[in-house]
C-alpha cells in the first residue's frame, strides 16, 4: 500500500455523512454565518451550539476518550472537517482551547491537569485565550518580557500581553512568561494555565478593522498563580509546545479548503439569482476558476500532510505551506468577491444582501489571515531557512 | 515482486537513462535506451510487453524526462501504449518496447485535412490523429512527409504537421480518447514538475555561489522569499499530483485538472523566476533555463491548458452542487 491511498483516496465515509446530517438538523438560520443578521447570535447561543457539537462528535475527534474525546483518528477528523467547511457554521469560540491548549496539555501536562482541563474545553465550561504575543514580542518570542518569579506559594506574574483574542470571555489563559531576564532569549520560558479571574488581571478590549471587539490587551500586575497551574517544567514545557505547534499548524482549521469552496459556491449561487449580478460574476469567471483550482490545491496540501502524519512522519516546516497558500489565495478571493458585491444593485433582496454582507466581512477579516499564526513574511523565512537552508554569508 | 515496488525506486534509473539519452545519436537510439530500462512501458499492460504498473509509476520517469530535457516523445509513447493495448496490442507492444516511435498530433483534426503539433514527427513511425467526433486513429507515417514547424518554442522536440485526406489504422473511441487526455494531464504535470524543479535547484545553487556586495545573493531577503515562493509553488504541484493519483472520491476529475493547471501555471513561472535570479547569465543561450521554459510552454500548448481553465470557469458559472445553497433560485 502506498502512502497516498490512506486518506486522500478515501470516500466521504459514514462519519462525514453523520456530521452532515447533524449540521443540517442543528445549524439554524440564526447561527448561519451566511445571513445578514440584524442581531448576531449571543455568546451563550454559540457556546451551547459548540458544546452540542462535541456531543455530536464534531469536536475532540482525535482526543482520547479518557478526557472526553472521541478516540478516533485524523481520518474521521478530516471527514468531519470537510462537512464543517462546506457548511456556513460559525467559527469556534473555543478554538484556542481545542487547537492549541488541548494538544499542549496532552503533550506536557500532568495527569491531573489533563483530567482538569481537557473535558472542560470540549464541554465549553472553559474557554481559553492565548497569552503569547506582547507589544515588543510578536513573531519574535525571544523578546518576551512578561516575568514569572517563584514565590513561597506559587508564581508572581508581571507583564503585558496583546492580540489576546477572546480574553474577555475566557476562563483560562495559556500564558507564556520568563523566569529570568530578556537576554536569556529562548531560555527560561515557562507556561501557565492562568485563571482569568485571578486578582491583578486587567483585560482591555481592542476594536479591530471589522468593527469587532474580540482582540484584547491583558495586563498582569502581581498576579499570583499556583504552581499546580504550571504546564511542564521551565524550558521543557515550551520546547515540547513548539514541537506540538509545528503539527498543529498543519492540522488546525482543517476545514479551510472546504469553507473556501463553500464561499465560492455561495457567491455563485447568489449571483445566479439575478441576471444583473450574474453578468458581473461572469466578468470574473476566469479568475474565480483559478481560485477554485487553488481550493483543490489546498486540499492537496492538507490531505498530503494528514497522510504523512498518519504514517508517523515528521512535519517540521511543511506546516508553513498550507498556511501560506491558503491565506494568500483566500485573501485574493475575498478581494474579488468584494469587487463583485460592491456592484450589486440596491434593494436586491435577501439573497443578494446575505451574500454582500458575508463577502464584505470576508474581505475585512481576510486582512488578518496573512498576519496571524505567523505572517506571510515569517512563513517565507521559515521556508528559506528550514526547507532550503539558504546561505546568508559568503 | 512487482507488487512491492515503489514509484520512487524508478527515479534514479530514470535520471541515469535520461542522461544517457542526451548522448544518444537519434530518436531510435533513445527509444532503445528507454525501452531497455523498462521506462516506456512501465504503465502499459504486461501482455504487450509493459510492466503493468499504475500511472503513478510513470510520474517519476516523466519528471526525470522534464528535468533531463529529453529529446524523445516519452509522454506520447506512454499514452499510446496504454490507450492502444486493447484495440491494437501489436503496435502498442512495438511502441512500449521501443521498436516503433509513436507520436500524437495535438492540433487539428483529420476532417480539417491537416494535423499538427506532433512532437518529433520526422522520426515517428506512427502518429495518433484526432477526429472531429472525439475519436482518434493511429496512422503509419511511412510515405508521409511531415511539414516541420518553423515556429516551435521547444528546442528538444521539434514538431511537425501531416496533410491527410483519409486515414486508416486502429481507432480509439471517444471514451478512450477522453481517458488518454486525462492521463496526459497527469504526465504533463509530472513533466513540468521535473523541469521546474531543475530550474529552481539551479537558481538556489547559483544564488549561494554568486557573491555581490560581499555576500551571496541568497543573503538578500527579497531573493530568499522569491525562492521560498517558488518552493511553495512546486510543493503545491507535487501534492496536487499525489492527490489526483489517489482519485479522491469527492472529485477525481477536478483533482486531475487542478494538478495540471498548477503545473501549467507554476512551472513556467518558476523557470522565469530562475532566469531573474541568474541575472545576465540567465539570459544566455548557454544556461539551460530557457530550454526548460520553452519545453514547459510547449506542453501547455499541446495540453491546451488555457482552454482547460476556460472549461473550469464555464462549469463554475453553473448552479453549484452545495446542498447549503440549493434553495437559492437561479434566474439565468
Amino acid at each position: 500500500m502506498t502512502s497516498h491511498d490512506q486518506i486522500s483516496g478515501a470516500a466521504s465515509g459514514e462519519y462525514g455523512r453523520k456530521v452532515r446530517a447533524w449540521l443540517q438538523q442543528n445549524l439554524t438560520d440564526e447561527l448561519r454565518t451566511d445571513r445578514a443578521l440584524e442581531t448576531p447570535p449571543s455568546l451563550e447561543a454559540l457556546i451551547a451550539f459548540e458544546a452540542a457539537q462535541h456531543t455530536a462528535g464534531l469536536t475532540g475527534i482525535t482526543w482520547p476518550t479518557a478526557y472526553s474525546g472521541h478516540g478516533l483518528t485524523l481520518r474521521e477528523h478530516l471527514e468531519a472537517n470537510r462537512e464543517i467547511g462546506l457548511s456556513p457554521m460559525p467559527n469556534a469560540v473555543n478554538s484556542i482551547g481545542k487547537e492549541l491548549v488541548g494538544p499542549i496539555v496532552m503533550a506536557v501536562g500532568e495527569e491531573r491537569q489533563k483530567q482538569q482541563f481537557l473535558p472542560a474545553i470540549l464541554n465549553m465550561q472553559n474557554i481559553w485565550c492565548q497569552g503569547f504575543s506582547e507589544p515588543g514580542a510578536g513573531s519574535d518570542l525571544a523578546g518576551l518580557t512578561t516575568k514569572a518569579e517563584k514565590t513561597a506559594d506559587g508564581w508572581r506574574i508581571n507583564g503585558q500581553k496583546i492580540w489576546t483574542s477572546g480574553a474577555a470571555k475566557s476562563q483560562r489563559c495559556l500564558l507564556l512568561a520568563r523566569t529570568g531576564v530578556k537576554e536569556d532569549r529562548h531560555r527560561g520560558l515557562v507556561m501557565f494555565a492562568v485563571p482569568m479571574d485571578s486578582p491583578g488581571i486587567d483585560v482591555r478590549k481592542i476594536r479591530s478593522i471589522d468593527g469587532q471587539w474580540s482582540f484584547c490587551e491583558v495586563f498582569f500586575n502581581d498576579v499570583i498563580v499556583d504552581d499546580a497551574d504550571r504546564l511542564g517544567a521551565p524550558d521543557e514545557g515550551w520546547t515540547a509546545a513548539t514541537r506540538v505547534l509545528s503539527i498543529e499548524r498543519a492540522t488546525n482549521r482543517m476545514y479551510r479548503a472546504w469553507r473556501f469552496q463553500s464561499e465560492i459556491d455561495h457567491l455563485v449561487a447568489a449571483c445566479r439569482s439575478d441576471a444583473r449580478t450574474f453578468a458581473i460574476l461572469n466578468e470574473h469567471a476566469r479568475e474565480l476558476a483559478w481560485l477554485r483550482m487553488q481550493v483543490e490545491l489546498l486540499k492537496g496540501h492538507v490531505e498530503t500532510l494528514v497522510d504523512s502524519l498518519m504514517a508517523g512522519e515528521e512535519i517540521a516546516h511543511r506546516g508553513s505551506f498550507p498556511k501560506l497558500f491558503w491565506s494568500e489565495a483566500h485573501q485574493r478571493f475575498a478581494t474579488i468577491a468584494q469587487q463583485i458585491v460592491s456592484r450589486f444593485p440596491r434593494n436586491g433582496g435577501q439573497v443578494l444582501n446575505d451574500a454582500k454582507a458575508r463577502m464584505q466581512d470576508l474581505y475585512l477579516t481576510g486582512r488578518a489571515e496573512t498576519i496571524y499564526a505567523g505572517t506571510t513574511e515569517i512563513q517565507l523565512d521559515i521556508i528559506s531557512k528550514r526547507a532550503l537552508n539558504l546561505r546568508k554569508a559568503a | 515482486m512487482l507488487d512491492d515496488l515503489d514509484p520512487k525506486e524508478f527515479e534514479a534509473t530514470a535520471r541515469a537513462v535520461m542522461e544517457a539519452c542526451g548522448e544518444a545519436p537519434d530518436a531510435a537510439a533513445r527509444a532503445g535506451l528507454l525501452a531497455e530500462a523498462g521506462l516506456l512501458g512501465v504503465s502499459a499492460p504486461e501482455d504487450i510487453g509493459g510492466l503493468g504498473l499504475g500511472l503513478d509509476f510513470a510520474i517519476p520517469i516523466v519528471s526525470a524526462a522534464g528535468a533531463g530535457l529529453l529529446g524523445f516523445p516519452l509522454i506520447e509513447a506512454m499514452l499510446l501504449s496504454r490507450a492502444l493495448a486493447k484495440v491494437a496490442p501489436e503496435v502498442a507492444g512495438t511502441i512500449c518496447t521501443g521498436q516503433a516511435v509513436g507520436t500524437i498530433a495535438w492540433n487539428g483534426t483529420l476532417e480539417a485535412g491537416k494535423v499538427a503539433a506532433a512532437p518529433l514527427a520526422g522520426d515517428a513511425t506512427h502518429c495518433l490523429v484526432f477526429c472531429k467526433d472525439g475519436t482518434a486513429i493511429l496512422i503509419e507515417t511511412a510515405g508521409l512527409q511531415p511539414e516541420m514547424a518553423i515556429d516551435d518554442l521547444d528546442l528538444e522536440l521539434p514538431t511537425g504537421a501531416f496533410a491527410l485526406t483519409a486515414a486508416e489504422g486502429p481507432a480509439l473511441d471517444a471514451a478512450a480518447v477522453a481517458a488518454l487526455r486525462e492521463d496526459a494531464k497527469m504526465l504533463r504535470a509530472a513533466f513540468a514538475l521535473g523541469s521546474a524543479t531543475t530550474c529552481l535547484d539551479l537558481a538556489i545553487a547559483y544564488s549561494q555561489d554568486r557573491v555581490q556586495f560581499g555576500k551571496p545573493l541568497s543573503a538578500n531577503q527579497v531573493l530568499r522569499h522569491r525562492m521560498s515562493r517558488d518552493t511553495l509553488a512546486l510543493e503545491t504541484t507535487r501534492n496536487a499530483i499525489t492527490r489526483a493519483l489517489a482519485e479522491p472520491a469527492e472529485g477525481a476529475g477536478e483533482a486531475r485538472e487542478a494538478a495540471w493547471q498548477a503545473a501549467a501555471h507554476y512551472g513556467p513561472a518558476v523557470a522565469e523566476s530562475a532566469i531573474q535570479i541568474f541575472g545576465g547569465m540567465g539570459f544566455t543561450w548557454e544556461v539551460p533555463l530557457h530550454r526548460h521554459l520553452r519545453q514547459m510552454l510547449t506542453q501547455n500548448a499541446h495540453g491546451a491548458a488555457a482552454a482547460g481553465l476556460a472549461a473550469v470557469a464555464a462549469r463554475l458559472m453553473q448552479t453549484p452542487t452545495n446542498s447549503w445553497y440549493e434553495d437559492i433560485q437561479s434566474a439565468v
